[in-house]
Parts: structure tokens; C-alpha cells; sequence
């Protein structure tokens, strides 16, 4: 039987992930050339982690672990530039989004590694529909007790990064009329949603073990939830968020959940009970449907209150926080977004809006991840 | 009393009914060739039209096939404006080995395959015309194949690039020496000159002219794919009568109209189109009459020099694209695959050649007879060398036919 042992880790300390798109520079579809980009890449040094992802047109970024703001956006940013520059000397392009608007899913392929072909032997269609695009976010706590508290804590917050980071409103060729519709290619796997309403790590090993016996898990991989303990590292991940259009803004996010960890990790709320996941799933799909027009349900309270308020509000209170972990500037930038310029699907729509074609928007968003607009 | 209301008898075919027989013969061939699972369906319409062709059962005669030369020039109208689109200029600004990888595969086999027909004794002016010929990769064959098997990645990218760059190479090649092949033939010099000149200038121009009318167009048309698909077709249409009413290369231009849209449209007004399954029509016929214009003999007496000459051009090929593969950051799989796919040649009389056996026949004929048999052997093999190189780099799947 498996015991799961929990990695101790410095609190506080974050790190993202990153799924990113490698679009063609002549339709602007999914091209397929993440080995190469992977086998160019291999060589450079402090560009930042590189993985492929489970089909050919993705790959993930994976930052190293920071204690600030700064140096975590000044590494991506290094690592962008270092992989915009392999992609124009294959004349490829690389685009954020958390799905790329027009891709046909059967035509994509399985990266050729036994984790990914296992998937895609275990989840049939779904493997390929899987081609969506996300940001996870690793927050360090000090014990594996503390990862369980934070995990379910964070389940109140899960729509305000849902809504911040949301640029996904296009899939397969049509408008969703979702801000975020990756989430909802998520729901079809069967070991999507949220952690059980378990207490601490033992009674999490518990669930753990038994999820094993049945043979329905193998590891902590297989569980898809939005929000998980991830012992090896540590931390907590955060799996809700798209990812954003620009490195800036998924640092901005990371800010974010950064500052909200630290004022939940030192406040130790008496909210956690099983109805905040009954408003969880009515929230998660209003944050999906109107991104930060949305609506939410405060279990607390019992009211209903629009999610951009909610989110303001949020922001207010984690002034004194940021400003300890230095981030201010980054809340402050994503305060402004709730009030006036929106989140990355307004641009996207925006976009379309003005060009009427989706590879002009694809155009558009690539130019924009890759610091060209 | 005659029954005039009758038909004649025997019937006589028109272009409607060869233009229908031709695209059901081919599709037969196809799905032959299909069922092998190693050819690709290119080398079933090529095979089809040999056998119905001049050389074989006759079926298709030297009439037929003029008839039906309109088809194979829309259909390579077409094609070669898809690879025009292929040839991003700007890739080259930042990979800038790619080029002088472009170049050095255009000329190692142009200097492999001269040096060859030198050291049988071709004369000098046969031999550089049928050089330059070679350093061209038949276009329609590596865009066929890379559609049938639905391939795309890095090496594919690459390949349809370097395929557009050698065809550009061979065809100012053919029209520098347009000159002195009709110097030989009227001895005017100032006139065969201004021929070249013209059909240069004037294809380039005709190419530009046509691409920003056609964007023009698409300002009004606008961006839905139905709209955008006719505005192509006619506008591609109208340059290849446009080109041959003034004489000017129907390759050429074409190819100049695909540059300049991939590369002179940065709000990309002109969509990516895809031609699909209209026009695949064109393409089967295309394919047929390529076959129609091999004879069995081309196989047979000359076709050591034929095979040696194949070689050469791949030789020269591969060491350009081995030599600077490690420059350009190019795996040695897909430099191998470059070769592979770059080895089709297009046919004589088909396509860039043309000038020449209008300009003067004779010549023509002679140069037939230096390469036939090369072109013979790489008709059959090139598309199997593409399709092997294609699938072996994984980015084009076998199963995926459509």
C-alpha cells in the first residue's frame, strides 16, 4: 500500500505552470512540433523548465520555485523571449489562451510518451479533446496538514482565478459564450471537481488508500481536481486558471493566489465546511459562463454578489499582504482589470469582433504572447 | 433521309467526356495504388495515364492530351500559388541558414547533375538547360503527397520552403538561358534576349498584378472561406489565361502571386484557402497526363543514365542539406527526410519547359531524349521517396487517407 509522503516545503514560496499553444504562421492552426521545439530548446541554459504535454501542438513551462513576484516575471519573461526566438527560427508561432479557438481536437496527436499514451488508451476521445490550454499555480506550505487546510480554503476563491485568468470564450471553431470553456473539457474526466471534505493528511491517506485498493488511481497524477495537495513538491496547485494571454499576466495571477495564501495560511478560517463546495459548482460555472461578470453565492453570508465585487473586495483586503511579499503592483494591476479593461476573453472577443475571422484573432493573440503587440 | 438527330458513330470524345474519363480512370488507378499501401495514390494516376497514354494502349492520343493540357495548367496554377504561399520570407530573416541551405541544394545539384551529362558528352548548352531543369523538386507531387497524408511539422515546413525556392531557382535558371537556346535557333541575339527579359519581367509583374487585384477583391468580398475559396480560383484562373495569352510562365507568375500573398499581406485580407476536394479534381487529371507523357523506351535503352542522373541530383541535394544541417539547428532525421521529400522531379513537357519547346523543338526533343529516362524513373520513385520520407519523420500518418 502507498503511503503518500508530503515534501516539506518553505511556505510561501510559488512557482507556475504554464501550457502553452504552437500555432503555424500560415492558417494560425496547432502545429504540431513540440519535439522540436523541446530538441532545440534542450541546450539553453535558465530558460526555465520545458515538458511536452499530451498532444504534439503543446508544451508546458514550468518556472522555478520564487519567494517574490519579480524574479518570478522577470524568469518568465526570459523564458518567453528564449522560446519566441526558437519558434521564429522554425516559423512557428506560440500563443496563450486556454484553448485555441478553431483547432479540430481529432486532428491532433498524442505526444508519443508512455504517460500520454496511457491516458489516451485509458480516456479514448478525451485524450485529444484534452488539447486545452491551463496555468496551475504551486503554493509552498509548511506541513501536509496545512496543504489539506489551504486546499479547501482556496475552493472559496477557485471562481475569482477562474474569471482573472478566463481567455478561452472560443472552442472548436464557435463562441461559447463562456469566458472560460476549458474547464468544462476538464468535467468530462471522471476524476475531475475537488478534493473530498477530508479533514487532515491521514484521513486524506486514508482516502488515498482506498482509491488505490479499488484500483481506480495509481498516484496523485490522476486526480484532476481543481485544486490538489501536491506532496512531492510541497505545495498546493491551483489548476483552474487558463492560461493568460501574456507571461505577465499569469505572474499577476500568481501574485494573487500568493497573497490570498498568506492571509488564509495566518488567519486559519472557521468557514470550511461541507456547504462551501454545495456553492462551489454553482460558482465555478458562473465564473466559467460570465467570467468577472458573473455572479457568485458567499456561503458565509448567504448572498449573492457579483464576482468582480467580490474579487475588489478580496484584492483590498490582501493589500497589507502583497505589500509584505512585495507584489502590490501586481494586485493593483488586477484590480484595475476587474474595473475597467477586463480579462483576456474580452480581448479575445474584441478581437474578433474587429477582424470577423478566428486565425486573425489566433494572429493577434500569438503577436501578444510573444511580446510582438 | 439521314437521322441527323442521332449521334455519329463511332462517337467522338470532346473535353467533357475526356475530362471525365481522365478523373475516373485516375481514381481507379488511386485506389489501386491504395491498396499497396506503400505507393502513394499519385502513383496510381501516373501509372493510369501511362498505360491509357501514347505508350502504351494509345488510348489517349496526342490530340486528347492537347485537349486536355487547359486542366493540367489550372491545376498547376493552382498548386504552384499554394507554394508560393509556402515560401515565408521573413522565416528566412530569422533562420538565416536557410537560405544559403536553399541555394546550396539548388546548385551542388545543378553542379552534380552538369557534371555528369558533361562527362558523357552532352554539349555544354543541353546540359546546363537539363541541370537547371533538375534543380527543381515537382511541386505538385510533394503537396499532394504532404495533403494525402494530412502531414505537417518542422520537416514538412521545410521541405514545401525549399521546394518553392528551387523552383524559383530553376526557373530564372531556364529563362536565362532561354536566350542562348534561340540564339541557336534563329541567331538574332538582341531578340531572344528581349524574349527572356519579357518573359521574366513580365511574368513577375503579372504575378504582382494579380495578387493585389485579388486583394483588392477580398477587401470587398470579405473574409468567409466560400467567398474567399471563388475569388482564388478566379483569380488564379484568370492569371494562367493572362500568362499564356501573353506568353509570359504560367509557373512563374503564379508562384510570384503566392509570395506576394503570404508575404505583402500582413492583415492577412487573403485567407488561407484550401482548395480540397475541388480542386483534388484538377490534380487527378494533372497526375494522368504527366503519366500520359512517359513512353516504355524512356525505362528501357538510356535508363542507366537516366538512373545516374536521378542519383546525382539527390547526391547534390543531400550534401547541401546534410552539410548545413548542423548550422541550422536540423536534426539529421530531418535533413534525411528534406531529401526524401525534395526528390520528385517534374515532368518535360509540363510546367516550366514549355518556353522551350515553343521556342524551338528541336532542341526540346533532343533535351527530352538526355533525361527522359531520369524523369521516367523519378515520376515512379519520387513520390514513393516523399511518402516513405514523410511518414518515416511521423509527420504524415499512412492511415489518414481521405
Amino acid at each position: 500500500m502507498p503511503t503518500l509522503d508530503f515534501t516539506q516545503s518553505k511556505p510561501l514560496t510559488f512557482g507556475v505552470e504554464l501550457e502553452i499553444q504552437l500555432v503555424n504562421t500560415r492558417d494560425f492552426n496547432l502545429a504540431p512540433d513540440a519535439d522540436d521545439l523541446l530538441r532545440r530548446a534542450a541546450k539553453d541554459e535558465g530558460a526555465g523548465e520545458l515538458k511536452p504535454e499530451i498532444t504534439q501542438s503543446m508544451i508546458e513551462i514550468n518556472s522555478s520555485v520564487h519567494e517574490r513576484y519579480e524574479p518570478l516575471l522577470a524568469e518568465l519573461r526570459a523564458t518567453r523571449d528564449n522560446l519566441a526566438a526558437h519558434a521564429r527560427q522554425m516559423n512557428v508561432a506560440i500563443a496563450g489562451g486556454g484553448t485555441h479557438p478553431f483547432q479540430k481536437w481529432r486532428d491532433r496527436k498524442i505526444y508519443p510518451k508512455e504517460r500520454f499514451l496511457d491516458v489516451s488508451e485509458k480516456y479514448g476521445f478525451l485524450a485529444k479533446q484534452f488539447t486545452v490550454f491551463g496555468q496551475h499555480v504551486h503554493i509552498g506550505v509548511a506541513s501536509a496538514d496545512d496543504a489539506i487546510y489551504l486546499t479547501h480554503a482556496l475552493v472559496r476563491y477557485l471562481p475569482h482565478f477562474i474569471a482573472l485568468g478566463a481567455s478561452s470564450p472560443f472552442y472548436q471553431g464557435v463562441d461559447t459564450a463562456f469566458d472560460s470553456s476549458r474547464l468544462s473539457v476538464v468535467n468530462a474526466f471522471p476524476l475531475s471537481g475537488t478534493m473530498p471534505f477530508v479533514s487532515d493528511w491521514a484521513s486524506f491517506n486514508e482516502y488515498f488508500d482506498t482509491m488505490y485498493d479499488l484500483g481506480i488511481v495509481k498516484s496523485m497524477k490522476d486526480f484532476y481536481w481543481d485544486v490538489r495537495p501536491k506532496p512531492e513538491f510541497g505545495t498546493v496547485e491551483i489548476r483552474v486558471v487558463d492560461t493568460p494571454l501574456t507571461v505577465n499576466r499569469a505572474a499577476q495571477i500568481a501574485a494573487y493566489a500568493q497573497a490570498l495564501a498568506r492571509r488564509l495560511l495566518a488567519e486559519r478560517v472557521d468557514w470550511i465546511t461541507p456547504e462551501l463546495y454545495l456553492a462551489h459548482s454553482y460558482n465555478r460555472f458562473q465564473a466559467c459562463r460570465h467570467g468577472l461578470a458573473g455572479t457568485i453565492v458567499d456561503p458565509q453570508t448567504r448572498r449573492s454578489i457579483p464576482l468582480a465585487d467580490d474579487i475588489r473586495n478580496t484584492l483590498r483586503e490582501l493589500a497589507p499582504h502583497a505589500a509584505a511579499l512585495e507584489s502590490s503592483g501586481a494586485l493593483e494591476r488586477l484590480t484595475t482589470l476587474t474595473l475597467a479593461d477586463g480579462n483576456d476573453a474580452t480581448w479575445l472577443r474584441k478581437v474578433y469582433a474587429e477582424t470577423r475571422t478566428l486565425p486573425d484573432v489566433v494572429r493577434r493573440q500569438a503577436a501578444r504572447w510573444m511580446g510582438e503587440a | 433521309m439521314t437521322a441527323d438527330f442521332l449521334p455519329v458513330w463511332p462517337p467522338a470524345a470532346n473535353s467533357f467526356a475526356l475530362f471525365g474519363l481522365l478523373l475516373l480512370a485516375g481514381l481507379l488507378g488511386g485506389r489501386v495504388a491504395a491498396t499497396t499501401r506503400v505507393l502513394p495514390a499519385i502513383t496510381g494516376y501516373i501509372l493510369t495515364g501511362f498505360i491509357l497514354g501514347p505508350g502504351v494502349l494509345d488510348w489517349l492520343t496526342e490530340d486528347a492530351l492537347n485537349d486536355a493540357r487547359i486542366f493540367a495548367d489550372i491545376s498547376l496554377g493552382l498548386i504552384v500559388f499554394e507554394l508560393g504561399r509556402r515560401l515565408d520570407i521573413v522565416w528566412a530573416r530569422h533562420d538565416r541558414w536557410l537560405l544559403p541551405t536553399g541555394l546550396a541544394e539548388s546548385l551542388l545539384s545543378f553542379a552534380a547533375m552538369f557534371a555528369l551529362l558533361r562527362y558523357f558528352d552532352v554539349p555544354a548548352l543541353e546540359a546546363a538547360v537539363a541541370s537547371t531543369i533538375g534543380i527543381a523538386t515537382a511541386p505538385a507531387v510533394v503537396l499532394l503527397v504532404a495533403a494525402e497524408l494530412k502531414a505537417e511539422g518542422p520537416a514538412t515546413r521545410r521541405a514545401l520552403w525549399h521546394v518553392a525556392l528551387n523552383n524559383i531557382v530553376a526557373m530564372l535558371g531556364v529563362a536565362l538561358l532561354l536566350p542562348f537556346v534561340e540564339a541557336r535557333v534563329a541567331g538574332a541575339p538582341w531578340h531572344p534576349i528581349a524574349r527572356a527579359l519579357w518573359l521574366l519581367a513580365g511574368s513577375f509583374l503579372l504575378g504582382y498584378v494579380a495578387f493585389r487585384v485579388a486583394r483588392t477583391l477580398a477587401r470587398f468580398v470579405g473574409k468567409s472561406d466560400a467567398s474567399q475559396f471563388i475569388l482564388m480560383v478566379g483569380m488564379i484562373v484568370l492569371t494562367v489565361g493572362a500568362a499564356q495569352v501573353g506568353k509570359l510562365s504560367v509557373l512563374l507568375a503564379l508562384l510570384v502571386m503566392g509570395v506576394c500573398a503570404r508575404n505583402l499581406d500582413p492583415e492577412r485580407r487573403l485567407i488561407d484557402i484550401r482548395f480540397g476536394h475541388a480542386a483534388r479534381l484538377f490534380f487527378v487529371v494533372l497526375f494522368v497526363l504527366t503519366g500520359a507523357t512517359l513512353r516504355p523506351d524512356q525505362f528501357g535503352t538510356v535508363a542507366w543514365l537516366g538512373l545516374a542522373f536521378a542519383l546525382v541530383r539527390l547526391v547534390g541535394k543531400a550534401v547541401a542539406l546534410f552539410a548545413f544541417a548542423r548550422p541550422a539547428r536540423v536534426s539529421i532525421n530531418q535533413a534525411a527526410t528534406l531529401t526524401l521529400a525534395l526528390t520528385p522531379m517534374a515532368g518535360l513537357s509540363i510546367g516550366m519547359t514549355q518556353p522551350i519547346f515553343d521556342i524551338a523543338p528541336e532542341f526540346g526533343a533532343h533535351l527530352a531524349g538526355i533525361v527522359a529516362s531520369g524523369i521516367a524513373i523519378l515520376s515512379v520513385l519520387g513520390p514513393i521517396a516523399t511518402r516513405y520520407a514523410l511518414i518515416k519523420s511521423g509527420e504524415g500518418e499512412p492511415g489518414e487517407r481521405d
